[in-house]
């Protein structure tokens, strides 16, 4: 067995796929997930498939290489796999891709990798490794687009003093399925922001820990998501604060229209016993837009020490506040017009936060489109 | 309307259901005395299958949380779960159980 996690939350990690049984959907990671719609990447199907493209934009001094997987750096933020779509990822991903940007480097444009599936027949597995150096500063986006059954494994490694902001976005076709397990380690006084989008995709399920190799890192995960009818999208994030004065903040906000859209939001923080002096939040927003959706929400926290400054969780999942709209509309907005603005309130805090212009106006802009096919459309509520 | 064969009549039990899968769907059949009910085979509360339940006059218990259907009509009976399951038009012919899965009894879109 690999690393032990202290965390009633968590699994047993391990390499050894003799250890992650298939899930039956019993167990407690897995009670929310519909395996039946995996395509059986939770089972044994062959991850061997290369159905997509990809294109980088890399700014000046970032490299960016597809390494062989038993030669590269995978490891190198500690990853263990705790679940079996994680070890088979580990076993079968050809190669790993890295990304690095050196110490001290000061990049301006964000460094954008577009994956587009082109066919979600043949299930694809592949491993992400993004490291940047020591003091240095950049932004680094995924964006999944087209059609694929993914599983990945994403580290981020975030070295001493460096600040890295971490975008990915699931724009996925509506027969995607994408799993993914992410893990992050963060330097000594380094900042990393963790930004997950999700609007496309049948299935979506993201796996994130955030860890601390010295004292004084902090980690801020944000997240946006929207899902439609039918479509089933969950957000797992787990903080582990093994390490004195660190900091961490999660905020998660989503939306759900359409019958059957799914969302499932699992929060945890474990603070262990040497992590005196940390402070951490976390926090989720559901907006339940039409009749037929549910939304899960889960906040967790372990705590172990006492010797900190602070840590709490909130959570809720509402409709529309009748009392906005009404304010709205006897100020003379229609009633369309007031529901967009509400929804357009809700979002855009958290879409400044993850302050990152070159996305700023694509974001608005989809949160736009998918408000277009249901609560601006005539008749509903 | 498109029956297809389920299973034979003898294969049903008088106090659990049967799991089959026709096309896509997960369907549990079961009986009460002589008349045949089709349900989707999935807990409309967490991802249980029915078939897995017992069956007592028309209605079918899941196991895991105790929720009691109704065979007729889909509607829970019990807490926890709170919406219908999807029910399918049954037909026996020559002991045999046919069940069309392209419409359902209740109105309710099968998940």
């Amino acid at each position: 067995m690999g690393l032990q996690i202290s965390s009633h939350l968590h699994p047993d990690s391990s390499f050894d796929l003799v250890d992650h049984p298939v899930p039956t959907g019993r167990e407690e990671v897995w009670r929310f997930t519909p395996l039946k719609r995996l395509r059986g990447l939770h089972d044994d199907v062959p991850l061997d498939g290369d159905g997509f493209d990809v294109k980088f934009e890399l700014p000046e001094g970032v490299t960016s290489h597809g390494v062989e997987a038993a030669t590269s750096d995978r490891g190198a933020s500690g990853f263990v796999p705790t679940d079996r779509v994680a070890a088979r990822v580990w076993a079968e991903s050809p190669y790993v891709r890295t990304i690095d940007i050196p110490a001290d480097a000061d990049v301006s444009e964000p460094v954008v990798i577009t994956v587009t599936g082109t066919g979600a027949a043949a299930p694809i597995a592949r491993q992400v490794l993004v490291r940047a150096g020591a003091h240095s500063r950049a932004t680094v986006v995924l964006r999944y687009e087209g059609s694929a059954t993914w599983a990945d494994t994403v580290e981020i490694v975030v070295g001493n003093g460096a600040n890295l902001t971490y975008v990915t976005i699931q724009d996925w076709a509506d027969d995607a399925v994408h799993h993914s397990t992410q893990r992050a380690l963060v330097g000594r006084d380094a900042s990393l922001k963790h930004v997950a989008i999700t609007f496309g995709g049948d299935v979506v399920r993201h796996d994130v820990t955030g860890t601390y190799s010295g004292p004084g890192g902090s980690i801020e995960m944000l997240g946006l998501y929207f899902a439609d009818a039918g479509q089933h999208v969950e957000h797992r994030l787990f903080v582990d604060h093994n390490e004195p004065r660190t900091k961490s903040n999660v905020v998660y906000k989503g939306a759900l229209q359409g019958e059957r859209a799914h969302t499932v939001w699992i929060g945890n923080v474990l603070i262990r016993k040497e992590a005196e002096g940390i402070e951490t939040y976390e926090e989720n927003r559901n907006l339940v837009l039409s009749d037929g959706c549910q939304a899960d929400s889960v906040p967790n926290l372990e705590i172990e020490t006492g010797e900190i400054e602070g840590a709490g969780h909130a959570s809720a999942t509402a409709r529309f506040d009748d009392e906005q709209l009404f304010y709205l509309r006897s100020r003379g907005v229609s009633e369309k017009e007031a529901r967009r603005l509400v929804v357009h309130g809700f979002f855009n805090d958290l879409i400044r936060k993850i302050d990152v212009p070159q996305l700023e106006d694509q974001l608005v802009a989809t949160v736009e489109a998918e408000l277009a096919k249901n609560v601006l459309a005539e008749g509903t509520l | 309307m498109t029956f297809a064969v389920a299973c034979a009549v003898t294969d049903v039990p008088a106090d659990e259901a049967l799991g089959v899968t026709l096309g896509d769907l997960d369907v549990a059949i079961a009986r009460d005395g002589d008349e045949f009910f089709a349900v989707q085979d999935l807990c409309s509360h967490a991802a249980v299958a029915l078939s897995e339940g017992e069956v007592e006059s028309c209605t079918i218990e899941c196991w895991l949380h105790g929720s009691k259907f109704d065979l007729r009509t889909g509607k829970p009976m019990t807490y926890p779960a709170t919406e219908p399951v999807a029910t399918f038009p049954v037909e026996v012919r020559d002991g045999s159980v046919f069940v069309d899965t392209t419409t359902t009894l209740n109105g309710v879109t099968p998940s």
